[in-house]
């Protein structure tokens, strides 16, 4: 299978904003949990939540042609624009870049704004500007816009496994030569609607740390995007490369992965998947989660993507707080393996496997 | 609020003109352009929020385009439209 090159990484969440405050949050083991309001009719519901901000969008696009583009966009945009500038390719000639994006909800709080208003108000005053950022491939198409990028773009929505299936498409793209270059990422959006949905899925919750391998439920709503410039594999500087993404059916609990991999398990604190990522890993192996850095949301895949490339970069493994059952405690420790395994599960037996590794840097 | 004034703040609000207030919008200045800077897709948009914020249906293209010329010329047009 062909390998490709991480050329550049670009992300926003609760974190902060680009690859050093990534790498700062990786360094610190924490991220910056702040909260989500939601209306319902009993009440407001005070969720603990890791948001995004977008204000530095702004450094890239003048805010005037940015009005029109809601909070989901935003942060897809900026991811985009953080890897482009990233991996050295900001004002160049975009014009065999593709991109794809992977999102797990979409834009909920657009979306379900646009269905309020043909609710309250009929559907002669549905805005035209929510139904534009509504439709499935807004965010892709306001990168594509703004960049001037000519390739394919492309949204692909799969809920936890959205992040795997779209690198397929993109290493698929890399391979035909259909592009020279892929902007690859995921968005999920913290809204009102996800809140509902956590809050009824789990109650109540305090604001305490993801815990991912704990056993019980400490999931955190995170929102925000991270993206990845994507190149075929060459010798010019990159920060790894991207050697295997495998999906399928896991029945029979344990997971094979060549070699003697860190394991960077999507564990994000959801009790149901806890004993099955426990499972999954063979004994003895090195995990890490990721998850208390940007919180619980089907993006997360991609910013796992992100971490992995900087510690393949770094050659050094970040220490998680409050991630009781990681092993990586303490102070960054040397990696000390050529590759990390990206393992993430969903539903009753899906799981996604990407391998990431330094060879031939 | 006045029709103008509603209107000026239905703009700055409801088209994101964030770096301007209502009060900074000349009432004489055109909407399109170089007035205010709106452009066709504001015209949709703008269409529905009259709707939605008077109950006035722009239909003919013609009339709009007269309607649209400024925050006078729009608020004129509902004010006629509301009284007849």
């Amino acid at each position: 299978m062909m390998r490709i090159a991480i050329k550049g990484i670009g992300a926003v969440g609760g974190f902060g904003c680009g690859a050093a405050d990534l790498a700062a949050a990786l360094a610190r083991g924490v991220g910056r949990v702040t909260g989500l309001v939601v209306p319902t009719a009993q009440g407001e519901l005070q969720l603990p939540a890791y948001r995004a901000e977008t204000e530095r969008l702004e450094q890239f696009v003048p805010k005037r042609a940015l009005r029109r583009i809601d909070h989901y966009s935003k942060m897809a945009l900026l991811g985009a624009y953080l890897a482009l500038e990233d991996g050295g390719l900001l004002g160049s000639d975009l014009s065999r870049l593709g991109v794809v994006v992977a999102s797990g909800y979409g834009a909920t709080s657009t979306t379900f704004a646009f269905l309020d208003s043909i609710i309250g108000d009929g559907d002669i005053c549905a805005s035209p500007t929510h139904f534009a950022n509504s439709v499935h491939n807004a965010a892709a198409a306001n990168i594509s816009i703004m960049l001037g990028a000519k390739g394919p773009s492309l949204t692909v929505s799969q809920f936890d496994m959205s992040v795997p299936s779209a690198l397929v498409t993109a290493r698929l793209w890399l391979a035909e030569a259909r592009v020279d270059a892929v902007l690859f990422g995921a968005v999920d959006e913290a809204s009102d609607l996800i809140g509902y949905l956590q809050h009824r899925r789990c109650g109540p919750r305090h604001a305490g740390a993801i815990a991912p391998l704990a056993g019980g439920e400490s999931s955190v709503i995170g929102e925000g995007s991270a993206f990845l410039l994507l190149t075929r594999k060459d010798d010019t500087p990159s920060y790894c490369s991207i050697d295997a993404v495998e999906t399928g059916s896991l029945y029979h609990g344990e997971y094979s992965a060549p070699g003697d991999p860190l394991w960077l398990l999507g564990a994000d604190g959801r009790r149901e998947l806890c004993a099955r990522y426990r499972a999954a890993v063979p004994a003895q192996s090195r995990v890490a989660c990721y998850a208390p850095i940007y919180g619980s949301m089907p993006a997360a895949g991609a910013f796992d993507l992100a971490a992995a490339a900087l510690i393949l970069r770094s050659g050094r493994a970040y220490p998680i707080a409050g991630a009781a059952g990681c092993d990586m405690h303490g102070n960054a420790v040397p990696l000390e393996t050529e590759s990390i395994c990206s393992l993430r599960l969903a539903g009753d037996n899906e799981y996604a496997a990407v391998t990431l590794s330094r060879r031939g840097e | 609020m006045d029709t103008k004034n509603k209107l000026k703040r239905i703009l700055v609000e409801d088209l994101n003109l964030e770096e301007l207030t209502p009060e900074e919008i000349d009432d004489s200045a055109p909407l399109f352009g170089d007035g205010l800077g709106l452009d066709s897709l504001d015209a949709v948009e703008l269409v529905v929020l009259v709707q939605k914020h008077f109950g006035i249906e722009i239909k003919d293209m013609e009339e709009g385009r007269t309607a649209f010329q400024s925050v006078n010329a729009l608020a004129a047009y509902i004010e006629a439209r509301l009284a007849a």
